[in-house]
């Protein structure tokens, strides 16, 4: 038998094999090279070829001193930050509370998880109009019912937009980490609780003491999945405010640097891409070295 | 004793009530954009102005034809359907084919793949699609096929992660019989292991379907504004930019946008305990 699989190896596993040198192997080290050459998309500047065209280190550095794409990271990760805790923090108060009843528990999961099946786009333009009607005209703008400045005109502030952008991204994403939390929370013994319960422990003590270490798996997941996502951001971002008033995240600047300038910089937007990749790995990987550290076995 | 277990017991019920309020209170904050959105797609532009909470005055259907015709409803929904069904049975074939054969070969070079399929989850897809574009224009693939694979190639990494973690459970034994009854590689895959995968597969379509179904950047890169044939997410995004330029926008994209979300949400709403089942469980092995 062993024989027979070792046969059939190459034939089965070559389809995944093309597919993944085509979509993500080739492009990755293509765009890498890219990275260091003067790429304008359809053409190389300097030359015919692109190790005509080398230009060192030089997008790099361009990359680094162009003020949209410092001002794009610092926002992603600001934004990053707020999102990963707030979302991790509803999605767990929502987990706690639709483990703590037993009768309509069902419903009230499928609607806190119905906002994820929506696209980002379509979400952000019914956001759009919340925050600038209801949020604004309506409730806390100049002539609304409760005035309170930070809540009105939220798209049309680089801070503000910030956490308009956290508001909507907690109200769609937060049901997600919800469900991915009672999965972790129906797996806690429930003898933990009650002999924790006969030594007249409080509830605080009990969460702090037996849920949230024996929920660590499932923070792990939730803090990598809300990390990356929140990262690359993208849809939501276009949506909502398409990176007016220095809003731009790190995935629009990727996307919008070659409609910057003419002719189009892909060699200045590829080692962006770059950066943004080895960001992204050094956060999420030392991410879930951490979390699971704290994770313990029973 | 018996007295204090009868007050912990109305404590327990007291703040059981305390939990539904808040429960439901959520949920209504959960729904409200929903209903923002589904009472304003009957609405003119004014009537969006005046009254953006209450019920329309009058269920004019004319809005949301307008906006169907505007986004070519049911030809972009068939687009994205064709595009979603094929990304998935692409996926899903090739990725349960590959990660069976590698968990049944085990050797250096199936653990080297395997760890290359696998590292590939941590590559975002604004990271490389610059250079994917200009490959996929190379090789005639910048089109709805292109799409799909495309597609393909992104859903393998974890496709393939989630099919070879659950393989490892499944015995090899009635595979060893059905060769010995002279069954070929691909009976013996298809009739006999693949069925065993329902689970699995259920994740995978539904963690792949849903970004599919609802992606913008790469049908935007690929096929744009210059073709006739767009996704519903594309059309969206167009009738939203061209909304723009007419004097009243909001009357064309909420029902826009009500009409292109109401397909995934009868989708949900009918299979909802695999949405459920899959996310836990998809998240569980990752």
């Amino acid at each position: 038998m062993t024989g027979y699989y070792k046969k059939w190896f190459y034939p089965l596993v070559l389809p995944a094999l093309i597919l993944f040198a085509m979509v993500i192997l080739i492009p990755f080290l293509l765009g890498i090279l890219y990275s260091f050459t003067g790429w304008r998309g359809t053409y190389f500047a300097g030359g015919g070829e692109w190790y005509e065209s080398f230009v060192g280190l030089q997008n790099y550095v361009k990359a680094f001193k162009n003020p949209k794409f410092m001002s794009s990271l610092w926002y992603t990760l600001r934004y990053t930050v707020v999102a990963v805790i707030a979302i991790n923090a509803a999605g767990l108060a929502l987990g706690l509370m639709v483990t703590g009843i037993s009768k309509g528990s069902g419903a009230y999961r499928t609607i806190f998880f119905m906002p994820n099946l929506l696209g980002g786009l379509a979400l952000g333009y019914i956001w759009q109009i919340i925050f600038n009607s209801l949020y604004t005209d309506l409730l806390f703008g100049p002539n609304g019912i409760f005035p309170v400045d930070f809540f009105s005109y939220m798209l049309q502030d680089q801070t503000k937009a910030l956490f308009a952008l956290v508001i909507m991204m907690v109200w769609q994403t937060a049901g997600y980490m919800m469900i991915v939390y009672v999965t972790g929370l129906n797996n806690i013994p429930g003898d933990l609780y009650e002999a924790a319960q006969i030594d007249g422990t409080t509830l605080w003590q009990r969460f702090k003491n037996i849920t949230l270490p024996m929920l660590m798996p499932s923070i792990t997941i939730c803090v990598f999945l809300t990390l990356a996502n929140s990262f690359k951001l993208l849809d939501q971002n276009i949506a909502l405010t398409n990176g007016d008033f220095n809003t731009r995240m790190l995935a629009m600047q990727i996307l919008r640097t070659t409609k910057d300038t003419t002719p189009p910089d892909y060699g200045l937007a590829q080692a962006q891409a770059v950066i943004f990749f080895i960001m992204i790995a050094i956060i999420t990987l030392t991410q879930v070295t951490v979390t699971k550290k704290q994770e313990v076995e029973l | 004793m018996e007295q204090k277990a009868q007050a912990t017991t109305r404590r327990f019920h007291g703040s059981k009530v305390v939990l539904y309020i808040v429960l439901t209170l959520l949920a209504a904050y959960t729904l409200a954009p929903l209903y923002f959105l589904l009472v304003n797609s009957f609405k003119s532009q004014s009537e969006i102005v005046r009254n953006p909470l209450s019920l329309p005055s009058l269920w004019d259907f004319s809005y949301l034809s307008n906006a169907a015709e505007k986004i070519n409803f049911f030809r972009s929904l068939g687009i994205t359907f064709l595009i979603t069904l094929a990304s998935l049975i692409l996926i899903v074939v090739v990725s349960s084919l590959a990660a069976w054969i590698m968990v049944r070969n085990k050797t250096k070079t199936s653990g080297v793949i395997f760890l290359f399929f696998v590292s590939a989850m941590l590559i975002p897809f604004q990271s490389i699609m610059y250079p994917l574009l200009n490959f996929m224009d190379m090789l005639g693939l910048k089109n709805m096929g292109g799409l799909v694979i495309m597609y393909g190639g992104f859903g393998l990494s974890m496709s393939v992660f989630l099919y070879h973690g659950f393989i490892k459970s499944v015995p090899q034994g009635i595979e060893e019989a059905a060769v010995i009854d002279g069954a070929n590689i691909l009976q013996v895959f298809f009739r006999i292991v693949f069925p065993l995968l329902r689970s699995t597969t259920v994740t995978v379509i539904i963690l792949n379907g849903m970004w599919i179904w609802n992606d913008y950047l790469l049908p935007f890169l690929v096929i744009g504004n210059s073709s006739g044939v767009k996704t519903l997410t594309l059309e969206l995004y167009f009738a939203k930019i061209l909304s723009g330029q007419y004097g009243s926008p909001w009357e064309l994209i909420f029902p826009a946008v009500l009409i292109s979300i109401l397909p995934i949400v009868v989708v949900f709403l009918s299979l909802q305990k695999y949405f459920i089942k899959g996310i836990s469980e998809g998240a569980v092995k990752t």
